[in-house]
């Protein structure tokens, strides 16, 4: 008779046990029969276990999957910020970004509010205005690719709402829909003051950890994206 | 190395791990991808230093746990009459997947839970108790227990009881 318990010997399978408790078993085992067959059931079943699922491992990784990776792995490089910032901000759907038709900005300038910058503050709270207004309202990351200002991801917010992330020269952020109009949620600086010396992804970082935190779901597709438009954020 | 090529690095040990946890292979490939888009998005909230695979694991983890509470309810609200006998069953797809599995996948699957993914961390991936245990986010006491049940569960399905 023994006091070693099953804990203790799955422990000693698992690899957990010191070297003192490690003795004290294997000299138990020695000595009766019955303890050595668990023991030797267990080890089985750990080896089988093991066995089993070991040929996933070597399997070659879904092409899809190394893409995602691939794709992202890009956006480290210093070289060409804009395009490939954007590019990190485009994953989870909003990818399958169709070509459609630009819109120009220019026409839709000249929001109210005080100043010309594209951020007001209004009653305690940053509003966009001017371009920036007109961008979030009206275009489409599928359609900007001279828009001085970009869309990066739009989604559905956690208790309702839309939100949209943007990346200008000056400023770049997040943006979410109130009843009168856009209320910035997180301004950083823009693609513009990007300096050598700074990662390119960092302004990313800060915007993805918003966009994380507000995002309920995925972000909008091309034609999710659409419709929301459509139905003007509403 | 980059965030990027970090995971690279450990997706095959991630498929496993999905593997060992899903209901089929497809299932488990749709639960990756999920977990790497999210991890992309949070990668803010990675903290380099500390293991990104056992970060994986937990972000995988609970996909899967918020994924199968919907399968749940999904099953309970299209098959009231036979929740108790086939929750968890959907359909063509399953049983076809049910064909195709051996009697390892058979068994973990039937595992509840806690046990399966207990299981998966520690005897599957080989994490250490205490790291398995950071993963879940329970007690070492709990996922000794847990380890203890499943693996007499698993050996009795399995048939390879001494």
């Amino acid at each position: 008779m023994t006091d070693i318990d099953e804990t203790m010997l799955i422990a000693l399978v698992d690899g957990e046990l010191d070297e003192v408790s490690r003795r004290r078993i294997e000299r138990a085992v020695a000595e009766d029969p019955a303890l050595a067959a668990r023991l030797d059931m267990h080890v089985r079943l750990r080896d089988r276990l093991a066995d089993h699922y070991a040929p996933i491992e070597a399997e070659p990784v879904p092409a899809a999957m190394r893409a995602l990776l691939q794709a992202e792995a890009k956006v480290v490089p210093l070289a060409r910020p804009v395009a490939a910032r954007r590019h990190a901000w485009m994953t989870g759907g909003a990818i399958a970004a169709s070509l459609l038709l630009g819109l120009g900005i220019g026409h839709f300038s000249g929001g109210g509010g005080g100043g010309d910058g594209p951020v007001a503050v209004e009653q305690g709270t940053m509003v966009a205005q001017g371009e920036l207004a007109s961008a979030l309202e009206t275009q489409l990351a599928s359609a900007q690719d001279s828009a001085p200002i970009r869309i990066g991801l739009s989604f559905r917010r956690k208790g309702g709402g839309w939100c949209r992330s943007f990346e200008g020269q000056a400023i770049s952020g997040v943006a979410c829909r109130q009843e009168q109009g856009w209320q910035v949620q997180q301004l950083v600086p823009g693609s513009g003051q990007e300096t050598a010396y700074r990662q390119a992804s960092s302004g990313d970082v800060r915007l993805m950890a918003t966009v994380d935190a507000l995002m309920d779901g995925s972000p909008l597709d091309a034609a999710q994206e659409k419709a929301a438009k459509a139905r003007r954020w509403q | 190395m980059s965030f990027e090529s970090d995971l690279l690095a450990i997706l095959p040990r991630l498929r496993r791990f999905a593997a060992s946890l899903s209901r089929d292979r497809a299932d488990a490939d749709d639960l990756c991808q999920a977990a790497l888009e999210k991890a992309l998005r949070a990668r803010d909230q990675w903290q380099p230093g500390t293991r990104l695979d056992s970060w994986m694991y937990r972000i995988m983890r609970n996909l899967w746990i918020d994924e199968g509470r919907s399968r749940q309810r999904a099953a309970r609200t299209f098959a009231p009459e036979e929740v108790g006998e086939h929750v968890g069953h959907a359909g063509d797809r399953d049983v076809e997947a049910h064909v195709m599995l051996s009697d390892v996948d058979r068994a973990m699957r039937s595992l509840p839970d806690e046990q399966r993914e207990a299981i998966a961390l520690v005897l599957v991936e080989g994490l250490s108790y205490k790291e398995a245990a950071e993963v879940l986010d329970i007690p070492m006491g709990t996922l000794t227990s847990r380890l203890v049940r499943g693996r007499g569960a698993l050996i009795e399905l399995l048939g390879e009881a001494a």
